[in-house]
């Protein structure tokens, strides 16, 4: 079973998109996929069209009240399954914090459920927090979508040294850019002269598109509505240069 | 975990109307209709049924998109489906795409290959059934024969959702509602055994069993001269070499001929069969060979497996050669015939029987596995520190004799004390066959290296194969040294008493 994370410590970049559309690109090649929705803010959920709730929230799960595969649930899409969020979720790290290796307790939690599952994509909240020290020890990789400006480098910066003071086994980190705009000079500039000698720099840009936006009116992963859209291309592009061998 | 896939038909006589179904479910679902299609499906499994048995089921899709491979569990697990391309069937697990069909496949399967054991075509309408927020919580296929001729009626599939059971649970109950009955299944017909007594005559015994290995033999073949894989040649190999057993144990009740003709007929085609499956023996060992070698790479063995296939292929020429020969075919068809007359000739009719009274099965069974034991008592004690290796292949081939006889008596004795003796006795066949396959491997694994040194293979190959021999060495004497213990637990009290109540010990 491969971990993949879509995390980063700002909002509004596209890891949901982005672990949506994977989840979905990985369970179309027949891998059994899980994507868990750690984001209070359900929103790969609704997208799902799954209601946000898991019973005895998430202090349950964290604790073990209820096991994790109790909580799973199928999506519309074959080998694709879901685990919901629910919005006690934004509690998780006091959850967390209450229990015996309150680091490595989601890495613990999946692995009830490594048999079931080839593939696994977090869907992390926007946060750096007990939830995402538990994620950087729980992935294999961490996807970290990047709108080209200066802004969003510094915090790959910093992401990156968050990454390399965590103990024990560190994820490798693949960034992307994300919401690109071709006609915005700032994010040309940024996307052409970002230094690609430290961390991984994905060659796929996704860029911004009213169908990618479309996805929370459609419910649906765009690859699934629009499979002959760019969008969706450069959604396959990105999944053929991340995917686990 | 989900609950089980349901299967339900009409009541018989009646069909299925796909409009009745929707009027059922719609009360309490939306019920979306994907478009109808038309699919191939092939169902897939090994010859001995080995996914059945294990609650799979695969299956082979062609729809107008592509190739799908489709596997389901009994258990309720969630369906995997994958996509496939340029399947050709019959095919080892190996061929399938690399992925979690394999990966489930592949253990169960072992080295039997996946065949077609069903091929239809069929017209699929699936009906999503959703709740009020647009989400499908249950699927259901209606799965209709494309051509009104077909044997296999329409069937609907309720699939759950994980997560969603509930409405499974629920659309089950409203599909049953509207008159749909589960699917009966019908099961494979099983071959009628006759109950057999230990009164009945011998001869009633022993033509049933020889008839039942002549089936094997039969059905076998086709897989054995497609070389579909290995173990048709092997079950082949052990319903012959079964048939010589029976023929030699019940030579007391049988005619002379078959003592004249019969047993150098099968004997012809045992050896006929041993080079294919010792080559066959050595490729699928090839793995664990690899793991013996110590100084040398797995690598190193590659010309050896080359010079395999290429033995292996010439071999096969002269077995196919010979299962399709007019000799192969009136042995078959005269020993059938043969037994046939054998059947329903009364004793006092039959030519050249040696015992005078006619002995019944149980009479013949006490006498086989007594004289059986005898031999293997006999050899077993006259085994030394210093006994040669060909002793030890006589008194494997003595175990044999009585386990087929334990076997092949087993309806008209004891079967709870059989079972126990069996088991002493495998104990010790498998000590005596890995001291006699390491003796037979050594020298054959000499012969090859001997062939291909010829062949200007590179010295690389030969010493690995040399350090294969060192192991086998190391292994006949391990063998060696738990035969005594082995030995002894077939021949102690409490194995003695249950061999006497099997009329083994007299």
């Amino acid at each position: 079973m491969k971990v993949l994370a879509t995390y980063n410590i700002k909002g509004g970049v596209g890891k949901t998109s982005t672990a949506v559309n994977l989840a979905y690109l990985s369970a179309r090649e027949g891998r059994r996929t899980l994507l868990w929705d750690l984001d209070p803010q359900a929103a790969a959920t609704y997208l799902f069209r799954v209601r946000p709730r898991v019973k005895g929230g998430s202090h349950a799960l964290v604790t073990r009240s209820w096991p994790l595969d109790a909580a799973l649930k199928a999506t519309d899409f074959d080998n694709l399954d879901l685990l919901p969020a629910d919005f006690s979720y934004r509690n998780m790290d006091l959850d967390l914090d209450d229990t015996k290796k309150r680091t490595r307790r989601l890495g613990k939690l999946l692995s009830s459920v490594a048999d079931d599952y080839d593939t696994v994509f977090l869907d992390c909240p926007p946060s750096v927090s007990l939830v995402s020290e538990n994620v950087l020890h729980a992935s294999d990789t961490l996807l970290v979508p990047l709108i080209p400006a200066t802004l969003s480098l510094r915090t790959l910066d910093q992401l990156t040294r968050f990454v390399a003071d965590s103990e024990g086994s560190r994820p490798e980190i693949v960034a992307f850019f994300s919401m690109a705009d071709r006609r915005k000079r700032l994010h040309r500039d940024v996307i052409d002269t970002i230094p690609r000698d430290g961390t991984r720099i994905a060659d796929t840009v996704i860029p911004s598109l009213a169908i990618i936006e479309q996805m929370a009116e459609r419910r649906a992963p765009v690859s699934a509505f629009a499979p002959a859209s760019r969008a969706a291309l450069c959604y396959e592009q990105l999944w053929a240069e991340v995917r686990p061998s | 975990m989900t609950s089980a896939i349901r299967a339900l038909q009409p009541p018989q006589g009646e069909s299925l109307r796909l409009e009745s179904m929707v009027h059922a479910l719609s009360g309490r679902y939306v019920v979306v209709a994907g478009a109808s299609r038309r699919v191939r499906r092939r169902r897939l499994d090994t010859f001995d049924r080995r996914l059945g048995c294990d609650g799979l089921a695969l299956e082979h899709r062609n729809v107008a998109t592509g190739e799908r491979l489709v596997l389901s569990r009994a258990d309720g697990s969630p369906t995997v489906t994958v996509t496939a391309e340029d399947l050709r069937w019959p095919a080892l697990a190996s061929a399938l795409p690399p992925g979690p069909v394999r990966d489930a496949i592949a253990p169960v399967t072992g080295i039997r290959a996946l065949m077609v054991v069903s091929d239809e075509r069929r017209r699929i309408q699936s009906l999503a059934l959703q709740n009020q927020d647009g989400k499908t919580v249950a699927r259901v296929e209606l799965d209709a024969p494309a051509s009104p001729a077909s044997a296999v009626p329409t069937e609907v599939t309720l699939y759950p959702l994980r997560g969603y059971d509930a409405s499974a649970r629920r659309a089950a109950a409203l599909l049953t509602g509207a008159g749909l009955l589960p699917l009966a299944r019908a099961a494979p017909p099983a071959r009628p055994r006759p109950k057999l007594h230990g009164d009945d005559p011998s001869t009633v015994l022993l033509t049933t069993v020889l008839g039942g290995f002549l089936e094997a033999m039969g059905e076998n073949l086709p897989g054995l001269l497609n070389d579909v894989d290995t173990e048709f040649l092997h079950d082949f190999r052990v319903a012959v070499r079964r048939t010589r057993s029976v023929l030699k144990l019940g030579r007391p009740a049988l005619p002379q001929v078959m003592r004249s003709r019969w047993e150098p007929a099968f004997k012809w085609l045992g050896d006929l069969t041993t080079p294919v499956r010792d080559l066959d023996v050595y490729e699928l060992d090839l793995p664990r060979l690899e793991g013996w070698l110590v100084s040398a790479d797995a690598a190193d063995l590659d010309a050896f497996a080359t010079h395999l296939r290429i033995r292996r292929t010439a071999e096969r020429r002269t077995l196919v050669r010979a299962l399709r020969s007019t000799r192969y075919r009136r042995l078959v068809i005269e020993w059938g015939e043969e037994l046939s007359l054998l059947a329903s000739t009364p004793h006092h009719q039959t030519p050249g029987v040696e015992q005078q009274e006619p002995l019944s099965a149980g009479q013949l069974g006490s006498r086989c596995i007594s004289r059986a034991h005898r031999r293997v008592a006999r050899g077993g004690a006259a085994i030394g520190a210093d006994s040669p290796a060909g002793d030890l292949h006589a008194l494997r081939k003595r175990c044999k004799e009585l386990r087929y006889a334990l076997e092949v008596f087993a309806p008209v004795i004891d079967a709870a004390a059989g079972k126990r003796v069996i088991g002493d006795l495998k104990d010790l066949q498998d000590v005596l066959g890995r001291f006699q396959d390491s003796e037979v491997q050594r020298q054959a694994l000499r012969g090859f290296a001997e062939e291909m040194m010829v062949d200007g293979t590179p010295a690389a190959a030969v010493l690995a194969m040399g350090e294969l021999i060192g192991h086998l060495d190391l292994e006949q004497d391990r063998a060696r040294r738990e035969f005594d213990v082995a030995f002894a637990r077939l021949e102690r009290p409490s194995s003695l008493h249950l061999m006497h109540r099997l009329g083994g010990v007299t």
